[in-house]
């Protein structure tokens, strides 16, 4: 995307700035050119700074009447070439799942950052990591979408930009999971010179030379190239169960087999490619914290403490990926430990599909849930104690 | 066998295939306004020089919603139920050039996208909504719609419908749309003349056009369609033993800046500032 004033996108250098503040920035460094977006807290303050921003550059935004409408705006905005985001928090998110249902169906890439909140119902407005199952089975139907979990408000600003090269490298849309805790926390964090970013674009059918009256809009490779409209394709874009070419009307059980499985395994078929995970202290280690997001910050405390103080043989997975589940990974980066803790920001989520991963590798899988607040060191230490010794 | 006309806005094939028939009901208004759409979009193309690939139709769902399916041959998306609006939206956020041709219905305006209906018409965005009104939900099967008259009786209304229905036309008009017409099946000419207005207005156009379900009123197409003569009344003729009939016409036509030209001021006010952290 070019913008017309490409000259007041964020400067390289050392920035201290808020992480919702650092997301925004982010998305436009990414070429974002739209965002909508609908007012919550503890989310506002990505578009308040958007607010100001985007049209600095020459990006839209636009305040909607409610999430489903935010979340529309993306899919109509991407359906016609542009990278689009939106940031909310976990009841707006609930209302978004229509659209990433549909964008899930018919391969629409977009970002959508969710800062989330404690729930059920209005819940409260502080820390949370309540809608990890949420961003994975939140929306009707199958197939996955992609959700990152960053930790610092340098990764607001690095994940952002990655949220957008993965929605376009895999044509879906791609969750932000975030908390609180970050999003309002403000940190020193460095944008690097403009030519050693890693931006991606999406691939168009007329860049691989494919003609209007050949393209395939879901079929012309694991994932398809994306026309946009007002570019001459005819686009037919649909959400309901189609043939590569996007017809509709010749249903069949095996067609319909055929379509959700290739949407499925585009990214179950990909784990390998999608999901990160971060490993410390791995090399001796006999008992195992895995985290993610902003827990992140105090368990590696904690566990540096344990290691220090107490000589606990302890290591840590930070998942950086929270979807697709790397389940493959954690198993060959773990092999064989005795007690796994899993410290999350709700009742213990995450936990189930950590479970089931680790069953046959691990002597017992204890969670450390927190809610409304982050973890403090001395929570996970006290457990890691009580457990170990 | 000559062809009509209007059928080169439509796919007959696809890569893989067959894209035609339309699956209307035989005697369904559906068709009818599609090619009122066509015939509009054609003059654009042929006599005002506006670029075929710079329209694009988004529908929801509902019967409406399937004129934008496999088989038109324009940009499309068959989208959320009530969604269109902020789909429109989005796309001409990305792309301002864009002419977007929002088909939907009464059900999927009045009821599901009723919300997003109200905000895009305050905002008047450059849009165009072709609203075909049935009456009644048609897709599944007969129910009872924001629009359905008052004693009329549905699947969900066995015993008659008893609340009150929406005038789609007035709401539009309230809310800030800048052209606003009701037409009906029976009334082609004016329908074309309506939506090309509609599309030639800078801002959000709403034009409803009352479209027979003869499938699920259980009644002959021709009765129907003689029935929106007789049962409509021109919006400048009305009388006051007209309180009956439903009002045909113009209800609005005015002029007022559109989103983007507004929203361009705005970075066109704020470029050249420097950021600062």
């Amino acid at each position: 995307m070019d913008f017309m004033h490409k000259e007041n996108l964020i400067q390289a250098g050392v920035h201290y700035l808020q992480g919702s503040q650092a997301c925004a920035e982010g998305a436009l460094t990414a070429g974002c050119s739209v965002y909508a977006g609908y007012p919550i807290t503890p989310a506002t303050e990505v578009m308040e700074h958007a607010a100001w921003r985007f049209p600095q550059v020459g990006a839209r935004l636009i305040q909607m009447e409610d999430e489903i409408a935010s979340a529309s705006v993306l899919l109509g905005a991407s359906l016609a070439g542009a990278k689009a985001v939106t940031a909310t928090s976990s009841p707006g998110f609930s209302l978004m799942q229509e659209v990433i249902s549909y964008a899930i169906m018919a391969e629409i890439p977009f970002v959508i950052v969710d800062v989330q909140r404690p729930g059920p119902g209005q819940g409260y407005i502080t820390a949370s990591q309540e809608d990890v199952m949420q961003a994975r089975w939140g929306h009707h139907g199958e197939g996955s979408a992609i959700a990152l979990a960053p930790s610092s408000v340098q990764e607001m600003f690095d994940f952002t930009i990655e949220a957008f090269n993965l929605a376009e490298t895999w044509r879906t849309p791609v969750l932000l999971m975030t908390e609180e805790t970050v999003a309002h926390m403000r940190e020193r964090f460095t944008v690097p010179p403009r030519e050693s970013l890693r931006i991606l674009e999406r691939k168009k059918p007329q860049d691989l030379g494919i003609a209007p009256q050949d393209y395939l809009p879901w079929g012309h490779d694991t994932v398809s190239p994306l026309a946009a409209w007002g570019e001459g394709y005819a686009f037919n874009c649909v959400g309901l169960v189609h043939l590569e070419d996007g017809n509709v009307t010749k249903y069949g059980t095996e067609m319909h087999h055929h379509c959700i499985k290739r949407i499925k395994d585009k990214i179950d078929g990909h784990v390998e490619d999608i999901a990160r995970l971060e490993t410390f202290f791995l090399d001796d280690c006999e008992h195992l914290v895995i985290c993610y997001g902003s827990v992140f910050r105090t368990a590696i405390e904690a566990v540096r403490e344990a290691r220090e103080a107490a000589g606990l043989k302890i290591g840590l997975v930070r998942m950086v990926t929270l979807w697709p589940f790397a389940e493959k990974k954690l198993r060959q980066c773990i092999g064989k430990t005795g007690t796994v803790f899993v410290p999350e920001m709700n009742m213990g989520m995450m936990l189930h599909p950590i479970t089931e991963a680790l069953r046959d590798c691990c002597d017992r899988i204890i969670p450390i849930p927190e809610l409304g607040k982050l973890h403090t060191p001395e929570l996970i230490l006290s457990t890691l104690y009580k457990e170990l010794q | 066998m000559k062809k009509h006309p209007m059928l080169k806005y439509l796919k007959e094939q696809g890569p893989q295939g067959d894209r035609l028939p339309l699956i209307m009901c035989p005697g369904c208004g559906s068709g009818q306004v599609l090619n009122f759409i066509f015939m509009a979009i054609d003059h654009l193309i042929n006599e005002q020089g506006y670029q075929k690939d710079n329209f694009v139709f988004i529908s929801g769902v509902g019967c409406h919603a399937r004129l934008t399916s496999h088989y038109l041959n324009f940009d499309s998306g068959w989208t959320i139920h009530g969604r269109t609006l902020p789909i429109a939206t989005g796309a001409l956020l990305a792309n301002p050039e864009l002419h977007p041709v929002v088909i939907t219905g009464d059900g999927d305006t009045g009821a599901i996208g009723g919300n997003h209906f109200i905000h895009a018409c305050r905002r008047n965005l450059d849009l165009t909504i072709v609203c075909l009104n049935n009456k009644l939900y048609g897709m599944t099967g007969g129910q009872s719609s924001p629009t359905t008259l008052n004693g009329e009786t549905t699947s969900t209304n066995p015993y008659g419908n008893f609340e009150a229905d929406f005038d789609l036309c007035e709401l539009a008009k309230t809310a800030g749309a800048t052209y606003v017409a009701r037409w009906t099946t029976a009334h082609p000419t004016k329908s074309v003349k309506a939506i090309l207005k509609g599309l030639e207005n800078r801002g959000t156009s709403f034009i409803e056009i009352l479209s027979q379900c003869p499938t699920h009123f259980k009644q002959s197409p021709s009765q129907m369609i003689r029935e929106y003569k007789e049962k409509t009344v021109r919006l400048e003729k009305m009388q006051e033993d007209d309180a009956g009939k439903i009002p045909i016409g113009e209800f609005q036509d005015m002029r007022k800046p559109d989103w983007s030209s507004s929203y361009r001021k705005i970075v066109q006010s704020v470029q050249n500032k420097t950021i600062q952290d």
